[in-house]
């Protein structure tokens, strides 16, 4: 196992810098997720800590040593690819034991540790097919099984479930994070999917276009979102992003909408001077307004109701803006109702514009 | 007004009506696809089956073409017997086999690893380049690339010759070709033991770009992917190519062996020209099966000797393919990815 660090990592192909000064520290053991919009930079970030890519500037280190120079062997990392890269003429037996093969190791030991990481990952039956002959689910396992057999310092995947179906997609995921926490080595896992990164990971990376946004446990991502990036990023359905104006009336705070709704929010959480700001409110943060007396309300018309069994959301129109909230009183609606929804002040994010 | 019987008469009309004019159409569909081909099937049949069949036809008969169909006479395995019996068809066998080898074998060797190295090493516009120039000795006619190392390795003028010669003035090196300029004139084409390796460098010269063509197009279907893979794994370049790019390129190789060995056997023109078309060269040494059997037909005018050497030829060509696909056959035609 071993800790990785970058240091002012940067990568440029040709004249476009795809990569700016990145700063991140995997602690040993830690699984972290790197997360962002497809083209963000992810691969070529995982590439250049595999060793397969040269950094154009900044450090790469693993157990405190600078490997910078070292090919990927040299740097015992294990890497799950997005394509899976079984070898097509090789059988799964030796697709998994071709890292052991070159290294020298003798058929008997070759075929043991083979074979128990076929057992982990429920193989058994495979070991004589060739990749041709496997379910893309199947293959996924292969190419799992390949990383795990090497025992490696590091784990590193890139977008290892984005060509399963959903269901599978679900139970690799949960294979993945029961096989960590057995094994416990350090793991780098590449998404551009939000849940698959929360879910997995102990820490989240966000990327946006080669810069790191945010890095911090799921639970701080979801409370105390960075930026509008972040916030936009994290959660689903997504946050709704409104314009709206600041305003300080001795302790109160107070965010007015453009269609003049004036929502309070908690002075302490929101460090920013009076003028234009961004508001953030969480579809599962809004309720349905009960009586008339409730605070912190928004009115507008139901556009559209789409039931998912333990919630609705609801798309509503305020302002000619269109408003997600994710109500799980199912309580029946109309179309065209014209409907209040309130939100406490504290689970409103105000960002800077 | 209608009655009931009527109804079911003209029912069964309608019945009649339908079951004919679905019988005309599946006639219709079954002849359809014969119309279609029809074309091709004639060119075959005029082009192909029958002087097939013709050749086979001959075999069994001795037949001077300039004395006409008429003068054909049936001599059953005559001609068989006499060409297996014959040294020149023995020696033409060999120095098919030999020419086959000699140079089937580097023409490979040589084109895999350029089209790694051009693959892997240059791109795009270089590569292109790079590989239309390999490939231009293929293109070019046979008859005037022979023509070309004809007078290259004239004894006394060829280029060949001189420069040996000159190499053998220079300080370092020159020693190893001292022993030049006591061997000039070298006839590379007319002594026995050198036509055959100078017809083998000329035919390797020519078909190597072709090959080289063939491997790049094999080297390039390989992702990049599964060399990342395989540096993961720990490959070194050489493991990379070994390991990975050269079984995913099994297909090609088994694809341009197969072209190897059927256009090896046939070989002619090459030596036909650096042997000036003279029975095969001193010896006999550049005599190939298909030389033979020209100058069979061509200038001893035994056209049914000529179809029985053809036949020969035909028969050991298709052991030769089946004991490549025998033995490579599995590995080489498998579709794994
Ligand atoms: N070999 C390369 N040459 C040039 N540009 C590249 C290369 N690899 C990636 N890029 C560019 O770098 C950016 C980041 O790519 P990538 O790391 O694959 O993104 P992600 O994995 O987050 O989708 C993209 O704009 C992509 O076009
Ligand atoms: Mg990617």
């Amino acid at each position: 196992m071993a800790s990785v660090e970058l240091k002012n990592l940067s990568k440029s192909f040709g004249d476009v810098e795809v990569l700016h000064q990145l700063n991140l520290t995997v602690a040993e053991g830690e699984f972290v997720a790197l997360v962002g919009p497809s083209g963000c930079g992810k691969s070529t970030l995982l590439r250049i800590i595999a060793g397969l890519e040269e950094a154009s500037s900044g450090d790469v280190l693993m157990d405190d040593k600078w490997v910078n120079d070292l090919t990927p062997r040299e740097r015992n990392i294990a890497m799950v690819f997005q394509s899976y890269a079984l070898y097509p003429h090789m059988t799964v037996e030796e697709n998994m034991g071709f890292n052991l093969r070159i290294s020298g190791l003798s058929k008997l030991e070759i075929k043991q540790r083979v074979g128990e990481a076929a057992d982990i990952l429920d193989l058994g039956e495979l070991m004589k097919r060739k990749p041709s002959q496997l379910s893309g689910g199947q293959r996924q396992r292969v190419a799992m099984g390949r990383a795990l057999v090497r025992n490696p310092d590091t784990f590193l995947f890139d977008e290892p479930l984005s060509n399963l179906d959903a269901k599978l997609r679900v139970q690799m995921r949960e294979e993945i994070k029961r096989l960590h926490q057995k094994v416990r080595t350090t793991s780098i896992y590449v998404t551009h999917d939000q849940i698959e990164a929360m879910t997995l990971a102990d820490r989240v990376v966000i990327m946006k276009d080669g810069r790191i946004q945010q890095i911090g446990t799921p639970t701080e991502l979801y409370q105390n979102p960075a930026n509008v990036f972040v916030a936009g990023f994290i959660g689903s359905p997504s946050m709704n992003l409104l314009d709206g104006k600041l305003e300080t009336k001795g302790k109160t705070k107070k965010v007015i909408l453009s269609d003049g709704t004036k929502l309070n929010v908690r002075s302490n959480s929101c460090p920013l001077n009076d003028g234009d700001v961004i508001v953030g409110l969480r579809p599962e943060h809004l309720h349905l307004a009960k009586g008339k007396t409730e605070k912190n309300t928004l009115t507008g018309t139901v556009n559209l109701i789409e039931p998912t069994g333990a919630q609705n959301h609801l798309k509503i129109s305020m302002a000619g803006k269109s408003l997600a909230v994710a109500d799980s009183t199912l309580v029946p609606l109309a179309l065209d109702e014209t409907i209040k929804v309130c939100i406490a002040p504290e689970q409103i994010h105000v960002f800077a514009k | 007004m209608s009655t009931a019987l009527d109804q079911l008469n003209n029912a069964e009309d309608v019945a009649i009506v339908r079951t004919s004019n679905r019988k005309w159409r599946a006639r219709k569909k079954q002849f359809m696809p014969w119309l279609f081909i029809s074309p091709y099937l004639a060119l075959f049949l005029l082009f192909t089956l029958f002087p097939l069949l013709f050749t086979v036809y001959l075999s069994f008969h001795a037949w001077n073409p300039v004395a006409g169909l008429a003068n054909m006479e049936f001599v059953g395995f005559n001609n068989y017997a006499q060409e297996l019996t014959s040294p020149w068809f023995w020696k033409a066998v060999y120095n098919t086999v030999w020419l086959a080898v000699t140079t089937g074998i580097p023409q490979h060797v040589i084109a895999i690893p350029i089209a790694y190295l051009l693959v892997t090493a240059f791109k795009g516009t270089l590569r292109h380049f790079y590989t239309a120039t390999m490939f231009v000795p293929f293109i070019t006619s046979t008859v005037a690339v022979s023509l070309i190392f004809y007078s290259i390795y004239s004894g006394n003028t060829g280029i060949l010759n001189q420069w040996l010669l000159a190499l053998s003035g220079v300080p370092v090196i020159g020693a190893l070709f001292a022993w030049v300029p006591d061997a000039m004139p070298i006839r590379w084409l007319s002594k026995s033991d050198l036509i055959k390796p100078s017809i083998a460098f000329v035919v390797i010269w020519k078909y190597t770009g072709f090959n080289i063509v063939i491997y790049s197009a094999g080297f390039l279907t390989v992702s990049k992917d599964l060399y990342d893979a395989a540096k993961v794994d720990g490959c070194n370049a050489w493991q990379q190519f070994w390991h990975v790019a050269l079984p995913m390129i099994r297909p090609f190789i088994f694809f341009a062996l197969t072209l190897t060995i059927i256009g090896n056997l046939q070989l002619f023109e090459e030596p036909f020209v650096l042997t000036s078309g003279d029975s095969g060269g001193v010896a006999q040494s550049g005599l190939t099966i298909s030389y033979y059997l020209y100058l069979i037909g061509w200038e001893w005018l035994e056209m049914g000797a000529a179809a029985a050497v053809s036949l020969l030829l035909f028969i050991i060509i298709a052991a030769a393919t089946s004991l490549h696909f025998y033995f490579n056959g599995k590995k080489g035609l498998e579709g794994n990815r």
